[in-house]
């Protein structure tokens, strides 16, 4: 019966609609126990993606553009998130800063992000308001204004976010050093941020040309969440988008990382009290058989209080102040990235030692049934607290449909979980934690603090 | 709002249930918080907080945390000047077992030599940590000064010199005076009924001791008098963090929502003033804002921003410039009518879901907040005009007492950055490792 009132929907919405403008529905998929998410793709190459929520009367209105660092070349590096810093400047209707005034006197809470392989525009707002932000994120999809003066303006910007994040941010400036140790031959191995020297060299030419080629319809998804129905949506985007046309997208040239055959190493001297290491093991991408199995064993090494490494590293031995892990969830292998912070006197090797002792036990001994539990619990718990604002949900199914195609693959992952064996977490650890396939960067403190080096 | 408050023989029970997805919050505050450490004790209360957290029950920490994870829930401690809170999440199915936790952390913390001992050294080692961030150091450095013999002046984490002489002793004593029913405000929300919720409220403080009632005995702060300036010196600093500012005001001001309104103009949001001149015209600094946070008494008013060292003293200058006008001259028209559609509607993300409704209930009850705040808050920004908006900026904010806070590389830049602040009546230079 739904079928059938929605097929009556489309044909009204397509009667006498250019082909651009055609919509239809691409899907249904259930996202959790009571939501679903629907699919629906117009002739321009538009995809749509509705999770009718009625449990609030706001609307998360996601827009997710298949183009992130890893589309940069050398020397162009941090384009993609310049670009998403101009996305907030003038348009051919709206003068400089009218967008964000709008959506603001809208109550609209907005935010935007890039990252290796995406880039997402996050507009929150309450449910009267969807067609304004309609209209203006169609207008800004094609109809941005790029002349010299926001240019340079918005490159000082990004320059001052970079000293922020990085260059006077110890942890911003490891983690930069880890990737490009790690990667030689993929695009990953620049920041997303980009290098200073690219930063400050783009031209508004350079913002032109890579706005021309990826924001397009046939390059973005719309991820709506909320208060919405089905038919008002898709009427006020084919009207705002439909007359859209698609561009020719490059073909992709990113290089494969060739296998890592020896460890690489590197130290770095910094303004900071204690000496610090960063660890990156190349691990698959989040697409992978095996992505899954590394994730819960890095819940059992690095998750909260009572996992292995804080127990080891903070409490029993003291020499670190805090470690930590993040696997990464993009589309080509990445890395599994280790930080840790050194307790007094104590050093980057003695860290070293002790991870690499509790890597040793997951691979020779095994990981009891208790702690695969535990793991499994805390990674539902998180997913779970992610999805309580419509905006969670609106990123969650945005970030795995961009990245994997599948816009409830977060449930399928726990399900996914749900299948890791004692022998899988074993296996994960064999293959990918090991030294030669690592990178590692340690910090030397320039200013040891001598109260806690005299202990 | 759709929160429910029950009284429990003088405790405060806020519930609202929502079975939108399978968790429940629980919450258990204090309505007091770090301002109880004792002199020469700061840190008291929130070591004190972080030992429950460790030994509930008589447990290890590793005990306490493998139960909680394994009930998919978690359980942190949160110590602010005016408040304790644990808050709790679980998978609803667990919710029982989990309160039995929470049960042992709040009135049964077992407080082992072994483990204070341990987090004495922690705690010791994360202030160490800490002076990576140069934002917390601008912040900690722009309190202490800005509240120079208040209260709000003292460091909620400690000190170095003063978190290692503290005892079990000291400890318990804080917590036995504390951490009683009658100063205790609870509050559930997610996927629970209102007789699971009470039910499970009882218990919690049917385990909890008795004791006199906290009594708030700070007074409001006074503010800066004349303009300081105090530099954070730290090496190799490519930007530095800048804060600026004065005393603010409490929702119990009359004024308070007129000044709320004000600041949104001045900085609270992506197309004010402030985000307007540094950001989009200059591209000085990444962010820029002003806030005006409320605790149980006026706290500060303040401006941020984070420019490269070179830009900071023209930075400084130009803030200073705008405040001026924004004192002197007050809002447009056109602006107060922008800032009150956005307060308005933007609203909506405050209580988008049963836990923030409760937790703006819950801040009502912790902050003193005047009755029917949040119940009327779209009433009373609708009601701000023109003259109160400006009047409140005229009343309550004096450009020409303030602090401020800079962390830098001293022999940089600190001479310059003193030349940017006319009128300057003290200035000092602090070391990033300063205690």
């Amino acid at each position: 019966m739904v079928s059938r009132a929605r097929d009556k929907r489309l044909a009204q919405l397509n009667q006498g609609a250019a082909p651009h403008a055609q919509v239809r529905h691409a899907g249904t998929t259930r996202f959790g126990p009571t939501l679903a998410v629907e699919r629906f793709r117009f002739g321009n190459g538009l995809e749509v993606l509705l999770c009718e929520d009625h449990s609030a009367p706001v609307v998360a209105y996601h827009t997710w553009y298949r183009v992130g660092s890893r589309h940069e070349r050398p020397g162009k590096t941090g384009l993609a998130h310049l670009f998403e810093h101009l996305m907030f400047n003038e348009t051919e209707k709206l003068g400089a800063g009218e967008f964000d005034r709008k959506l603001e006197e809208a109550g609209a809470e907005s935010n935007a992000a890039t990252w290796l392989d995406w880039t997402q525009y996050t507009i929150a707002i309450p449910k009267q308001q969807l067609p304004l932000v309609i209209r203006l994120e169609a207008e800004r999809m094609s109809h941005l204004v790029l002349r010299d003066p926001q240019v340079k303006s918005e490159k000082e910007v990004v320059a001052n976010e970079r000293r922020y994040r990085v260059e006077d941010d110890v942890e911003g400036s490891v983690s930069e050093t880890l990737w490009a140790m790690a990667f030689q031959k993929h695009a990953y191995q620049w920041p997303t941020i980009g290098w200073m020297a690219d930063i400050e060299a783009f031209s508004t030419e350079d913002c032109q040309e890579f706005y021309r080629t990826f924001y397009a319809p046939n390059n973005a998804s719309i991820v709506v969440v909320g208060d919405v129905t089905e038919n008002a949506l898709l009427s006020r985007v084919q009207e705002a988008y439909g007359h859209l046309p698609p561009s020719t997208l490059p073909l992709e040239d990113v290089q494969p990382e060739p296998p890592q055959l020896e460890e690489r190493r590197t130290v770095l001297s910094k303004p900071t009290a204690t000496e610090k290491i960063a660890i990156g093991y190349h691990t698959p991408a989040i697409g992978d058989f095996d992505h899954p199995a590394l994730s819960l064993l890095s819940e059992v090494l690095f998750g909260g209080r009572a996992s292995r490494m804080h127990q080891s590293l903070v409490r029993q031995l003291e020499i670190a102040s805090e470690v930590r892990v993040f696997v990464g969830p993009f589309r080509d292998p990445g890395l599994t990235e280790i930080f840790a912070s050194a307790r007094g006197s104590h050093t980057a090797e003695e860290l070293l030692a002790a991870i690499d002792q509790e890597i040793a036990r997951v691979c020779d001994e095994p990981i009891s049934s208790d702690e695969i539990e535990r793991a499994r619990a805390r990674t539902e718990l998180s997913l779970i607290a992610g999805l309580e604002t419509a905006d969670g949900k609106a990123s969650t199914i945005g970030f795995y449909d961009t990245v994997l195609g599948r816009p409830a693959a977060a449930f399928e992952r726990l399900e996914d979980l749900s299948r890791v064996t004692a022998s899988d977490l074993r296996r994960v650890a064999r293959r990918y934690l090991v030294p030669r396939q690592r990178s590692v960067v340690m910090v030397r403190a320039q200013n040891g603090d001598k109260k806690e080096a005299a202990e | 709002m759709n929160v429910q408050s029950i009284d429990l023989g003088g405790r405060r029970l806020l519930i609202e249930s929502s079975p939108a997805l399978p968790l429940v919050h629980v919450t258990v505050a204090l309505t007091s918080g770090a301002l109880e450490d004792p002199a020469g004790k700061e840190g008291l209360t929130r070591l004190t907080a972080r030992a429950m957290r460790r030994t509930g029950g008589g447990l290890t920490q590793q005990q306490l945390d493998t139960r909680i994870d394994s009930l998919g829930g978690s359980l942190g401690a949160d110590v602010s000047h005016s408040t304790v809170s644990f808050n709790g999440t679980v998978i609803a199915r667990n919710l029982d077992a989990f309160l039995d936790l929470m049960i042992d952390v709040l009135a049964r913390p077992g407080f082992s030599e072994e483990e204070l001992a341990l987090l004495r050294r922690e705690t010791e080692a994360e202030l160490i940590e800490a002076r990576d961030n140069d934002r917390a150091l601008a912040r900690r450095w722009f309190s202490r000064k800005m509240f120079a013999g208040h209260p709000y002046a003292r460091s909620v984490s400690g000190h170095l010199t003063t978190v290692p002489t503290m005892t079990a002793g000291d400890v318990r004593a804080l917590y036995q005076r504390t951490w009683t029913r009658e100063n205790v405000v609870l509050s559930f929300s997610g996927d629970i009924d209102a007789a699971h919720a009470r039910a499970s409220a009882e218990r919690l403080l049917e385990a909890l001791g008795s004791g006199p009632r906290l009594a708030d005995q700070v007074t409001d702060p006074t503010g800066p008098r004349g303009r300081s300036l105090v530099f954070v010196d730290k090496p190799e600093r490519t930007q530095t963090q800048i804060l600026i500012g004065g005393l603010g005001s409490h929702p119990r001001d009359p004024d308070h929502i007129a000044l709320h309104v004000a600041n949104t103009v001045l900085g609270g949001t992506f197309t004010a003033r402030l985000m307007k001149e540094v950001r989009s015209k200059r591209g000085w600094s990444y962010g820029a804002y002003s806030s005006l946070p409320y605790d149980r008494h006026r706290q500060a008013f303040s401006l941020w921003t984070f420019p490269k060292a070179s830009d900071a003293a023209a930075c400084i200058q130009l803030e200073l410039e705008l405040l001026a006008a924004w004192c002197e001259k007050g809002i447009t028209q056109r602006e107060l009518a922008g800032a009150k559609r956005y307060l308005t509607r933007s609203h909506a993300f405050a209580i988008d879901t049963a836990t923030k409704r409760v937790g703006l209930a819950f801040d009502a009850l912790i902050y003193d907040l005047p009755p029917g705040y949040y119940e009327g808050y779209l009433d009373h920004i609708g009601e701000v005009s023109l003259e109160r908006a400006n009047a409140a900026i005229r009343d309550r904010i004096d450009p020409e007492h303030l602090v401020v806070a800079v962390v830098g590389t001293a022999a940089e830049i600190e001479a310059e950055v003193r030349a940017s602040i006319p009128g300057l009546s003290a200035h000092e230079i602090v070391a990033h490792d300063a205690d």
